[in-house]
């Protein structure tokens, strides 16, 4: 086998791969639609504003309907710079003093 | 099908300061289905005129023709193409690719040209047969001998079936056993109807009984 | 001399790769990091990609209107019968009066969000529940709580716990239903009680909500309907939908692009490298091309060798940096930037991202790494194609 077929089917291996992942992610379409039904219900519904991806303050947990001015709501050491905060949970000692 | 050169000069880095001029007004002539022998010392200019011969880089000044076809004028581009059609080389060094099977390194030249891989095995296996190096074919060449090293090389030059083939010291790196082998076998390549040149100091060569003229070499110029 | 055309590249291609084989660290080590980085950019393109269609999709469905009052700057609670100065505005279909908040739990440090709903509203909500049931009228007490809290919250099987109200008080609750894990990207760290206990627990005073939720007849007339209510209720803050869905357009874009630039950094290195790389050719290489130029060899073919060679590289890369990103993001949530885009959060809930990979986003990717790559080995592969033949004798 020359070189540039091997070669060939290695793509074609990884296209394969990707075929099935695809596959995999097919099948839990049904599954996918079901929950964003779901969740656009429980959304409406409750008269939820936010998604729940970062619940440490009120601006990570609801930046779109929380107070405009937040000062150290992550934590006393940190600096605010953004409404979403540090990128990292600060270090146990700083915050185990009851910041 | 024979090579012609008229006044050729070559002069390496023409205007700088570490000019050198390699040929002076060199006049030749190899008649078709000879061998001809090139002789000279080391820095006597031999390569660069066995280069000219081979179509490697056109002369400074002068006519020089290979198969009727004036080369002096052409551009490097079709300088290249034309040697691939008509010359077959061998190096000193045999400038085979180490890590390259032997008929991987034989082929080579064949790739450019678009063929493929059953018909390069087709035209390398009767050159391997001739060369007695079949059971090589698939070793690395940096695992095999000198010897056969130089086989390879010989069929790597013989594989586009050139009228011409042009060797540079072939029997520098081998002993006399093989070097004598390696004048059996161009001895056999002009019975068949090539023209044969070979730059060579080696007595072996320079005085091997089928070698028709050999042309001395001096600082540049022919010796009379 | 179409089929001879095809056949010398497909020649070259076969030398391009024996010849990278022939240098495996060397020229696996370049694969490895190129994958790697086309797996951090297409990660992140990924990840941000599904996290904001997720809250396009989900918050078309928000509230059209949510009223806040503002004092001194801050949000304040404020009184429920102010839905009734709003009564007159047309095109209003309803006004839901809530309590959210949140409370933190000193033990390990979670925050959960507290939601109070008026109890007709909790009985008409369409909520899926993984069991149990929604919280009933007058029955104080009664919460929901997603799986997440209940793990935080330590309960196992019990149903009922207690949180501490601001005057460190103990209000207790009994656990009644519990959040389906799929809508965990809404409610992964909610409580979901009735209005009256939610105000119980922020001992905030009778009739006081934190904020009320417009939905309008038309969509169309939520920006006339909301300067209407301004000009009605001055110190309120207004958020419509459309709002909130630009505030998470910013929000991920904010961090995406934080992240991006982090990884054109990597994305440059891993150029000059590239660079460096192709344009280091040892004596061997140098040799090689001679060699190669002498036998025949043009330019062009030279050029093409390298060609081949740097796509063969970059396609392989490509498409494994490209897998990995996908597994990574679809199947272990992207952990690797969350917090990155998201932050830390004790209670992390998951995502079960659904990351939809458009044409656009592999474009970009490719735009970013290959063409980049493609770019950085040309020019060295001009200047080997150059080598001159005759060096070899």
């Amino acid at each position: 086998m020359r070189p540039s077929t091997r070669f060939a089917l290695l793509l074609l291996f990884i296209l394969t791969v990707d075929a099935l992942l695809l596959q995999v992610w097919m099948a839990g379409s049904g599954e996918r639609a079901e929950a964003t039904k779901q969740q656009q219900a429980t959304a409406s519904t409750l008269g939820l504003t936010d998604l729940c991806v970062a619940t440490e303050a009120r601006y990570t947990r609801h930046p779109a309907a929380s107070d405009p001015i937040a000062p150290f709501m992550d934590h006393p050491g940190a600096i605010e710079h953004f409404p979403s905060g540090s990128f990292w949970r600060p270090p146990a000692s700083t915050i185990s003093s009851g910041g | 099908m024979n090579i012609e050169l008229e006044n050729v000069c070559k002069i390496y880095n023409q205007g700088k300061a570490n000019e050198v001029k390699a040929l002076d007004a060199v006049s030749l002539s190899v008649e078709p289905q000879t061998m001809v022998c090139l002789r000279g010392a080391s820095g006597s200019g031999k390569s660069t005129l066995l280069s000219i011969i081979g179509c490697v880089f056109p002369p400074t000044s002068g006519k020089a023709s290979v198969a009727g076809k004036q080369i002096s004028r052409l551009p490097a581009r079709f300088l290249g193409l034309y040697r691939r059609q008509v010359i077959g080389f061998i190096f000193q060094k045999f400038n085979v690719l180490p890590e390259l099977s032997v008929l991987d390194n034989i082929t080579l030249p064949l790739l450019p040209l678009g063929i493929s891989p059953a018909a390069r095995r087709l035209r390398a296996e009767p050159l391997l047969d001739k060369l007695s190096i079949s059971h090589r074919r698939n070793f690395p060449a940096g695992e095999i001998s000198g010897g056969e090293l130089q086989r390879v090389a010989i069929a790597r030059a013989l594989i586009n079936d050139p009228p011409f083939l042009l060797a540079d010291e072939p029997t520098a790196h081998l002993d006399s056993k093989l070097s004598l082998e390696f004048m059996e076998i161009v001895s056999d390549l002009k019975a068949s109807g090539k023209t044969i040149v070979i730059a060579s100091h080696d007595p072996l060569v320079t005085d091997h009984r089928n070698v028709d003229s050999v042309i001395d070499i001096h600082d540049g110029c022919i010796a009379h | 001399m179409q089929t001879s055309f095809i056949q010398k590249h497909l020649n070259i291609l076969d030398y391009a790769l024996s010849s990278l084989l022939r240098r495996k660290l060397k020229n696996g080590g370049i694969a490895l990091i190129f994958s790697l980085v086309i797996f951090l950019l297409a990660s992140f393109q990924f990840l941000t990609q599904s996290l904001e269609t997720t809250a396009e999709k989900v918050l078309v469905f928000a509230p059209d209107i949510t009223l806040q009052r503002l004092s001194a700057g801050r949000q304040v609670s404020l009184p429920d019968s102010s839905i009734g100065s709003l009564a007159g505005i047309f095109g209003i279909r309803q006004i839901i009066p809530r309590v959210w908040g949140y409370h933190f739990d000193e033990k390990n440090g979670a925050n959960y969000t507290i939601l109070g709903l008026p109890a007709d509203s909790i009985q008409k909500a369409e909520v899926s529940l993984s069991h149990g049931r929604l919280p009933q009228k007058k029955k104080p007490g009664e919460v929901v709580i997603s799986s997440s809290v209940r793990a935080s919250l330590e309960l196992g099987e019990r149903k009922s716990f207690t949180l501490f109200r601001s005057d460190l008080s103990q209000a207790s609750f009994t656990v009644v239903g519990i959040f389906t894990d799929n809508t965990d990207i809404l409610t992964g760290d909610t409580i979901l009680m009735n209005l009256q206990d939610a105000r119980d627990l922020f001992r905030l005073g009778d009739g006081m909500v934190t904020d009320l939720a417009v939905s309008v007849t038309n969509p169309a007339e939520t920006d006339t309907i909301a300067a209407k209510i301004s000009g009605i209720m001055p110190d309120t803050r207004i958020l419509t939908n459309s709002q909130i869905r630009k505030t998470y357009r910013t929000v991920f874009g904010w961090r995406s692009g934080f992240g991006s630039v982090c990884l054109l950094t990597a994305l440059a290195s891993f150029v000059i490298l590239a660079w460096d790389k192709a344009s280091g050719l040892s004596q061997e290489e140098k040799r090689e091309i001679a060699i190669l130029k002498f036998l025949g060899f043009q330019i062009n073919d030279i050029l093409a060798l390298r060609f081949w060679e740097s796509i063969a590289v970059a396609c392989v890369s490509f498409l494994l940096g490209l897998t990995l990103a996908y597994i990574h993001v679809a199947f272990f949530e992207g952990s690797l930037f969350t917090p990155i885009l998201l932050g830390w959060s004790v209670l992390r809930p998951s995502l079960n991202l659904d990351p939809a990979v458009t044409f656009a986003d592999l474009l970009l990717v490719f735009s970013y790494s290959v063409l980049p790559y493609l770019a950085a080995t040309i020019i060295p592969a001009w200047r080997s194609a150059v080598i001159r033949a005759e060096t070899i004798i």
